[in-house]
Order: C-alpha cells, then sequence, then structure tokens
C-alpha cells in the first residue's frame, strides 16, 4: 500500500525543560504549538534540604516556587521556621531544573526557548514530560528516512515530472513555509537553498547519501534522524541518490499540490491534510527494483515475473525476476510498503 | 520440543534474517527453536572513574550485544543539564551503572542526570547496579522513582555472565527464541569440545557482527549491531567510509559508495549481483569485524588469544561468499590472525542450527562445517620455505616477505615451515594451504594508484574476484 486515508499516530519526544505541554484530549491542527519549555544552561546546585535543617523527603513542604519554576535571582525557594527563620535564595535567574533526592537544587539559566509542533489534525492522546502523542485522520505516504526538524506547509510541486531533479534555480522565497515535492533527486545544494529560503521541507524520491553529510553532519545514518537544530527538513521516500517516483506515487502528489501537508520526520512520513475521496488510490503498491550497483531505486512499471534461478555477474545464483532491464534478483524486488528494515 | 542428540532426533530450527527465514532440519510443519538477532537493546553506561570498571561493563555490554547508546564517568566533565539532555536523547531501555570504591559520590550525581532525563518516560530505564550494599542504598534512593536491580560487579567472568542473561532476557521475543549471539558462543564451545582445539566463530549478518573464541572451558566474545545490511550504515559512521572504501579492489569515489552503503542498509537481505558490489559487501564484512575487534579491545577482551585461535569458523554472510576463497580472504584481512589456523565455514546456517540447539540440549556441531584453508602468518626476515604434503605427495615453495600464496590441495594436508619445528596438518581442503606473508598489522597503501595494485596481487594471489574484468 502506498497512499493511505486513515487514522494515524505521531509521537515526539520533548527535550528537558518543558514548561507547557497540550493536555490528554485536547483537539490540535497540525503546526499548532503542543508543547514548550526553555533550553538551560550550566546549572548552579543550590543547597536546600540541609540548609533548612530538614530531610530532604520535607523539603516539598516547604518550597515556595514549584519544580519547573522560573524565578529570578534573589527570590525566595523555599524558607522555613517564622520568627527564626531560614531561607534558601535563588543565586541566579533562572528555572528549577531538577530537585535532587538529598534535598538540593539544581538552579540553571535559561538560555534558549523550544516549541515542538503537531504534525496531524487529531487529538492529544499521551502527554508527558517526556513526549506527547498525537493522533488523527489524514493522507498518509510512509518514506524510507526523513532528517530535521518536523515541518507543516502547503504542498507545491518544484519540478516537472516524476524523474526530474529539483533544481536549485527553481527554489526561491515565494516558496516559503511550502513543502516542496522534489521528484526523482535533491541534491544538497537544492536542500540547502530551500532552507534558506525559507522552504518548509523538501521530499524527494531521493537524496545523495554525500549531500545528507552535507548538510547533517557525517553522523547522518540511512535510518534518518530527527533534529530540532535550525537545519532542513527532507523526506526520502524511496531511497539515496537518485530514484525515479512511480506514478502511483507522484500522481496524487501532484494531485495534492496546494494542499495542507506534514513532514513527520522520526517515522519518515508525509501527511496531506485533504478529504478521504479527495483522490483514488490503487490498492497494489508499486514495485521497486534496487539496480546492480546498489545506486538507484528504479519503479518497476511494465510486467515483471519471477524468471527461475539465474547466475549473476557476482557468481551469485539466486531467483530472478525478468524485467525489462534484464534479470534483477527477486530479493532486490521489493513493493513500495514493504519492510525497509 | 524435540530433543536433539548426536544419535537422536534432530530438532528443526528457524534462522532469521533481514527480511526472511530458512528452515534447519527435518520438519516443515513448524520449528522448535527460532534464531533471531532480538530486539536491539539500548544501554546507557554510568561509571566511576576506574577505567577498569569502565572497560568491564563495555565488557559486559559487548557480550550481551547491547546498543551503548551513551557512556558517562564521573567527574567534571560535563554539566548536570548536558547529562541528563544527553540521556534525554539517548533514550535508554536500561542503565548498567558501575561504581568504584571512592567514586559513589560522582556515580550518584549520574544517576540524578539520568532521573532528571528520564523522568516522565512511559517506560524508563531498567537500573542495573553493581555497587556494594551501602552504596546501592544510596543510589537507590537517589533513583526513585527508577526501579533499582542489583547485580554483580563485571569483573569476573561469572559476574559478567550473569549480567549478560539479565541484558539478553530483555532482547528475547520470546521462550522459544535463541538469539543469534547465544547461538554462535553455543556453537564455539560446542565446536572446542568436540575439537580440542581453541576455536574462534566469526559470524557476519545484515544486522549483526559475533567473535566467540571459546578454549578449554573458557569463552570470550563480543556481539554488535554492526553489519553488511541494516547496520552497513553504522558500520560507515563508526569507522568512516574510507575504512571500507580502502578494501575495494576497483576505484569508487566516496560519495558513490556511500550511497552504495545507504541503499543496502535499507533494503533487508538484497543480493550482490555485480562484482562491485560483491566488493562492497566484502568490505563491510571486513570492517564489521575490525571494528568489533577494536571495541573489544577497549573492554580489555584478550584479543591476541582470538587471534592465535587454532581454528577459525566462518558463519552466516561471511560464509556465504560465491567462492570459498573470498571467506578466507575476507577473514583474514579483518582478523588479522597470528599463527597457523585452520578456517572453515559453515553450510548455510546450519553451525547456527546446531548451535541453538546446543544451547539447549546437545548436538553434533563438526558435521555442519567445510574446512577452506590451513593459513600460516609467517613474517620472515628473508624468504623462507614452506612444504606442503598431501595425497599428490609434497611441494616446497619460497616465501618472500609480504607476499600472500596459495598452494591449492588435495587431501588431508601437513604443512611444514622452514625454521617453525612444529607440523600442522589439517583434513581435505576446499582451497588448500594459504601463507600469508603480508605481516602484522595488516597495513595498505593510502593511495589509489599504490593500494589498488596491491588489492589486486592479493585477490588474484587467492583467485577472489574478476580483478581483470569490470565492476559492475
Amino acid at each position: 500500500m502506498s497512499w493511505r486515508y486513515g487514522d494515524w499516530s505521531t509521537t515526539h519526544p520533548l527535550p528537558i525543560g518543558a514548561s507547557e505541554r497540550a493536555p490528554v484530549g485536547k483537539p490540535v491542527r497540525a503546526g499548532d504549538v503542543i508543547a514548550a519549555g526553555t533550553s538551560y544552561g550550566s546549572p548552579v546546585r543550590v543547597g536546600g534540604a540541609r540548609r533548612l535543617g530538614l530531610v530532604a523527603d520535607d523539603l516539598e513542604r516547604v518550597m515556595r516556587v514549584s519544580r519547573g519554576a522560573e524565578v529570578e535571582r534573589g527570590a525566595i525557594l523555599a524558607r522555613t521556621g517564622r520568627r527564626f527563620a531560614r531561607a534558601v535564595s535563588a543565586p541566579i535567574d533562572g528555572r528549577i531544573a531538577h530537585v535532587r533526592a538529598d534535598g538540593d537544587l539544581e538552579l540553571a539559566p535559561v538560555v534558549a526557548r523550544w516549541s515542538v509542533r503537531a504534525t496531524l489534525d487529531g487529538v492529544v492522546t499521551a502527554s508527558s514530560d517526556s513526549a506527547l502523542t498525537v493522533e488523527g485522520g489524514a493522507w498518509g505516504l510512509q518514506g524510507v528516512a526523513g532528517y530535521g526538524p518536523d515541518s507543516v506547509g502547503d504542498l507545491a510541486i518544484a519540478v516537472d515530472g516524476p524523474r526530474s531533479e529539483l533544481q536549485p534555480s527553481r527554489i526561491d522565497v515565494r516558496q516559503r513555509e511550502r513543502i516542496l515535492v522534489g521528484g526523482g533527486r535533491s541534491g544538497a545544494e537544492a536542500i540547502t537553498r530551500a532552507h534558506a529560503c525559507g522552504v518548509a521541507g523538501v521530499i524527494a524520491g531521493a537524496v545523495p547519501a554525500a549531500g545528507l553529510r552535507v548538510v547533517y553532519g557525517d553522523d547522518v545514518s540511512a535510518h534518518g534522524g530527527s533534529s530540532r537544530g535550525d537545519v532542513p527538513s527532507v523526506l526520502c521516500l524511496l531511497g539515496f541518490g537518485s530514484a525515479e517516483l512511480p506514478s502511483a506515487i507522484f500522481a496524487p502528489l501532484v494531485a495534492f499540490a496546494g494542499s495542507r501537508a506534514a513532514i513527520h520526520t522520526a517515522s519518515a512520513r508525509l501527511f496531506v491534510f485533504a478529504p478521504a475521496n479527495a483522490i483514488e488510490v490503487s490498492q497494489h503498491s508499486p514495485s521497486l527494483a534496487l539496480v546492480t550497483d546498489w545506486g538507484t531505486v528504479r519503479p518497476i512499471e511494465g510486467p515483471a515475473a519471477l524468471s527461475g534461478d539465474v547466475t549473476f555477474p557476482s557468481e551469485i545464483t539466486a531467483a530472478a525476476v525478468g524485467t525489462a532491464d534484464g534479470p534483477t534478483p527477486a530479493a532486490n524486488v521489493l513493493a513500495f510498503g514493504a519492510s525497509r528494515g | 520440543m524435540t530433543v536433539a542428540t548426536a544419535t537422536g532426533l534432530v530438532a528443526t530450527v528457524d534462522v532469521a534474517h533481514e527480511a526472511s527465514v530458512r528452515r534447519i532440519g527435518p520438519r516443515t510443519d513448524g520449528a522448535d527453536l527460532r534464531v533471531t538477532t532480538g530486539v536491539p537493546l539500548r544501554l546507557a553506561i554510568l561509571a566511576g572513574r576506574d577505567p577498569d570498571s569502565l572497560a568491564a561493563a563495555r565488557a559486559a555490554a559487548l557480550g550481551a550485544c547491547a546498543d551503548i547508546v551513551l557512556t558517562l564517568t564521573a567527574g567534571p566533565h560535563a554539566s548536570f543539564i548536558d547529562r541528563a539532555s544527553a540521556l534525554r536523547d539517548a533514550r535508554p531501555q536500561a542503565a548498567l551503572v558501575v561504581t568504584d570504591a571512592g567514586d559513589v559520590a560522582g556515580v550518584i550525581d549520574l544517576v540524578e542526570a539520568l532521573r532528571a532525563g528520564c523522568i516522565g518516560q512511559p517506560d524508563p530505564p531498567a537500573l542495573l547496579v553493581a555497587a556494594d550494599d551501602r552504596s546501592r542504598q544510596r543510589i537507590a534512593y537517589c533513583a526513585v522513582p527508577l526501579a533499582v536491580e542489583a547485580i554483580p560487579g563485571p569483573d569476573t567472568v561469572q559476574a559478567r555472565e550473569a549480567i549478560v542473561a539479565r541484558l539478553r532476557g530483555m532482547r528475547r521475543e520470546g521462550g522459544d527464541v535463541v538469539l543469534r549471539d547465544e547461538a554462535i558462543e553455543s556453537a564455539a564451545r560446542s565446536l572446542a569440545a568436540a575439537t580440542s582445539r581453541s576455536t574462534l566463530v566469526v559470524d557476519v549478518t545484515g544486522a549483526s557482527t559475533s567473535l566467540a573464541f571459546a578454549n578449554a572451558g573458557t569463552l570470550l566474545s563480543a556481539h554488535s549491531h554492526l553489519g553488511v545490511g541494516a547496520g552497513a550504515d553504522r558500520v560507515v559512521s563508526q569507522g568512516g567510509l574510507d575504512r571500507v572504501r580502502r578494501w575495494i579492489p576497483w576505484p569508487i569515489d566516496a560519495p558513490a559508495l556511500l550511497e552504495r552503503v545507504f541503499n543496502r542498509a535499507r533494503w533487508p537481505d538484497a543480493i550482490p549481483s555485480s562484482p562491485l558490489t560483491l566488493a562492497i559487501e566484502m568490505s563491510l564484512a571486513r570492517e564489521s569485524i575490525a571494528q568489533l575487534l577494536r571495541e573489544a579491545e577497549r573492554a580489555d577482551l584478550d584479543i591476541a588469544a582470538m587471534r592465535r585461535a587454532a581454528s577459525i569458523v566462518c558463519t552466516g554472510a561471511l560464509a556465504r561468499f560465491p567462492r570459498a576463497a573470498q571467506s578466507v580472504l575476507a577473514a583474514l584481512d579483518a582478523i588479522a590472525p597470528e599463527g597457523t589456523q585452520l578456517i572453515a565455514r559453515e553450510r548455510p546456517d546450519e553451525l547456527l542450527a546446531a548451535g541453538a540447539i546446543a544451547s539447549r540440549s546437545s548436538a553434533d556441531v563438526t558435521t555442519t562445517l567445510e574446512p577452506l584453508a590451513l593459513v600460516a602468518s609467517l613474517w620472515p626476515k628473508r624468504s623462507t620455505s614452506v612444504s606442503v604434503t598431501d595425497e599428490r605427495g609434497s611441494s616446497v615453495e619460497r616465501v618472500a616477505r609480504g607476499s600472500l600464496l596459495l598452494m591449492p590441495t588435495s587431501g588431508a594436508v601437513e604443512l611444514k615451515i622452514d625454521a617453525e619445528p612444529a607440523l600442522a596438518s589439517a583434513p581435505a581442503l576446499a582451497i588448500g594451504v594459504v601463507v600469508d606473508a603480508r605481516g602484522r598489522p595488516l597495513e595498505l597503501p593510502p593511495r589509489d594508484a599504490e593500494r589498488l595494485p596491491t588489492l589486486g596481487r592479493w585477490h588474484a594471489a587467492l583467485a577472489t574476484v574478476p580483478v581483470g574484468g569490470s565492476a559492475s
């Protein structure tokens, strides 16, 4: 199955320092802020329970501000007694990042603020300090790997056809906050230019692996990776290098042009928010073949059939599929929606 | 369950690959055991400042095939927030906490960071603490609400085995599952016992690499999720692309190679149909093994003993290269063995299945092997004579420093090297005697202009790939 309309679920891990988050049951739209918080600098350890002459378990009782609260320098954090009072005050502006088991406080300065946005129109179904889950209905397409932060924007076709490469010259600031469909290949130059022009994200059949290293660093993996930094959002639909998009994938993208869409990079999925009857999709997934030198993924649009065991130039004998390009190992042919590890 | 013995019924075992399953055994309706790589386990190591404790913790993680997602040591290297953020991002499923005398306060700081980083997670990490009773109580107090399990310190073999068993329990999907690394270890033990020779089993699959060395009741093992398939991109990101590229006997630029590695990583059970892709798979296999050896060395495992094993047995993808010589060359390049060894390979998945059975019962593992080559690694000061006797008679070859030589044989073989008193013998071999005088550590010239002819000579010596032909 390639395109599918149905209920999807997206989980958004949160960094530490969440200060507000959407509660379970809250309806959200893709792009809405569902959690926000602060990034911390180096914290200061503030003596708490011991300084007040308390056991650690009693600290909570005398705290004047809650865990996670933002305080100014000099603010009273905890206080005991009336006539002979003892108090703990904040030595710096910051937030109480953590209360240690021994009753000390980790007070951390706020150096930045972050927010996490929904990638589905739906309802929050789980909410904790570490992650939020949103569930909702949308047209969805499973890719192979997603990179960068989640993104939301209107879909725009930026290539002439499913085989074309996304050319940097076709990207400008008019595509700001849109998700560009980049055909069979999007190179590093096009991706970085799109990011510089304010494009929300880029979808392509394939991205050169070396280009991914240029954009995301040498640690980039074939399994994708979401991040929160100021980097482009990219969704590879088929593989790496170049990969012509099958018509069963590209035609709906064209039909959805102008619709609101979102890329959830952690699950490598594209969601399009359009009515369930907006397009008709085939029940059969297109077949994909990994070409002989593993450098390209190619759709098999014509007829293909098992052609028995074949000995390949590597001297490996294996079941083969006969295609217009000659026999291909059957293991190197997969349906679009097949599990890719 | 059907119990397998050397003379009785044979159990049927399903061996899982990246996207397929191969059944070994007589049954067609189902299997008694399943061999899988198990669920990946994300492990954080929190250790004191003692490097021995850290190495012991690493050895336990390698033994359990756990993915070390983060290692934090006590000391003023990073702030509390940096550590907590790193732990939040690493999302460990388990944390191995190892204390040493005098460093408990530092380890408690790490546990506080873990609590701050993992608070609110629906599945908080299991905290496995190796510490004395008093320290463990202090750590447990700081870790609330995380559950703490007491484990023995990983510095003895028995304690390490207990930790490995606990971590493997987290990776196991069901009662009938034998983890691939367990089966490999069991096979190594059984082979060492059956042949009375020290044995190193080297297993490379799409998503895992294992080394299991058994000798007279002792076992050294290391496992990782490096591989020639789903783990291929890890090999590149951990070791660097050039380490993989240097073994390919044709010119290929780095971006083109990276593309192929990434596509292979996301194409389960893909078959290398061209000589180039086969060479890429062989390179990935070499580097998977070499990286695991380096990790094992960092964990203070006895790598020298592994390199001196009397038998080296290749399994998994390493055993399934189309030419037997390809398995031998890849194993030689990756392990860089010392002394004289018999190199063998399993018949597809048979040793693994026998190892899985042997982990529960007893099994005949020796019949699952195909002896490939008797390998002598030398570094002679001047050219030396090597004499080989087989059923066709004796032959003598002069071996110069730096050379790699194959002497095809027929029937049982005896090998005598000048200036060495010992006589090595082997049963009938698929390839023959290989004399490796390339020296240790094995070094490749950095520049393509020198590297490619060198690789070409080595491949030609063992007739591994049609080097003169094209890569496609």
